[in-house]
């Protein structure tokens, strides 16, 4: 059988072919296995669970359990009991780089959007509690600039932020130092992220009002309009 | 017939001797693709040779166009959102299969003539 025709044009593109998979194959190892993606459906499904958990044992509560519980509980779930866990600190400061000629200097410095980032962040990782420079944040906390300085709970706070989130450490310091994420967007402007992960942090309790002006309790269904 | 299993030979070795390529994990996927089309040149370029059709020309423009364009098909589908990946993988999957049943076709048409 004569093979001439074309045999060096086929020697070669097998060499390339073979060169071809073995970096296929050396990547290949390299990626992480599919395992890790299923692990982030893993820990959003045991979050459910929790969750799940929690609203069932209020309702054992509920029916007919130790009334006093069920207040702490829900005083616990409204911010307005200080608490202490696990979980990270992180500071914050404006940018103390020499700013690059012809930008705008307003770059450099924290903005409520910077904070506002880290406390999503953090919340996204399961942050059960957090507060800023001793402000507890609740759900109606507002982060919002007031000239140089943010508006947090109504009070006006200023640099250096101390930032405290109690949940799993390794969650929270791992949301904020993903690869894109906050604390590489804040670094390029000069402003770093000191991030510290503690065994016992204490959050303090939410000392502000509460405003009923406009929401009343409703004895109607949620529904989706 | 053994020279396409040298060559291959040969490109292992040197793709497990040379230093590490990185490859993105965005690029794995098209290299993969880009892989499989070469693979499918290579088995036409082999059914050619045995059908005494084989143009060189043919064969290596043929090889880096249907790497590219695996690529491109690819990286078009990943940006749009579509997984043309699949129409890539399918395709080639089955023209490497049809050469190969031509090759055998013709192996074993000639063997007895021996």
């Amino acid at each position: 059988m004569r093979v001439q025709e074309g045999k060096i044009a086929i020697t070669f593109a097998c060499v390339l072919l073979g060169i071809m998979l073995v970096t296929q194959y050396k990547a290949a190892q390299s990626v992480l296995p599919v395992t890790s993606q299923r692990a982030d459906e893993l820990i959003s499904k045991v979050r459910d669970l929790e969750a799940d958990n929690k609203s069932l044992k209020k309702q054992i509560s509920e029916l007919g359990g130790d009334k006093d519980t069920q207040l702490q509980e829900l005083r616990y779930d409204a911010g307005v009991l200080p608490v202490e866990g696990p979980g990270i600190i992180v500071t914050l400061d404006d940018s103390t780089q020499p700013k690059m000629q012809g930008t705008n200097p307003n770059l450099y410095i924290i903005h409520d959007e910077d904070l506002l980032r880290i406390v999503n962040e953090l919340r996204a990782a399961g942050a059960e509690a957090l507060s800023i420079n001793g402000q507890r944040l609740i759900g109606t906390s507002e982060i919002r600039c007031v000239g140089p300085n943010i508006n947090i709970n109504g009070k006006i706070l200023s640099p250096p932020f101390e930032i405290k989130a109690i949940g799993d450490m390794h969650s929270l310091s791992g949301a904020l130092n993903l690869r894109g994420g906050v604390k590489e967007s804040l670094k390029y402007w000069g402003i770093e992220l000191q991030i510290r992960k503690l065994e016992m942090i204490v959050v303090p309790a939410y000392e502000g009002a509460f405003r009923h002006e406009y929401a009343r309790i409703s004895k109607k269904e949620a529904d989706n309009s | 017939m053994i020279y396409p299993i040298i060559g291959m030979a040969m490109g292992i070795c040197i793709g497990i001797i040379m230093p590490d390529l990185s490859v993105s994990p965005d690029m794995a996927k098209l290299l993969a693709t880009a892989l499989l089309a070469c693979l499918d040149s290579v088995f036409g370029g082999i059914r050619a040779t045995l059908n005494k059709n084989f143009n060189n020309r043919m064969f290596l423009v043929g090889f880096f166009s249907n790497a590219f364009m695996a690529a491109i098909f690819v990286f078009v589908g990943l940006r749009l959102g579509i997984d043309l990946y699949f129409v890539v993988l399918i395709t080639f999957g089955m023209r490497i299969f049809q050469n190969m049943a031509r090759i055998r076709r013709k192996l074993l048409v000639y063997k007895p003539e021996k």
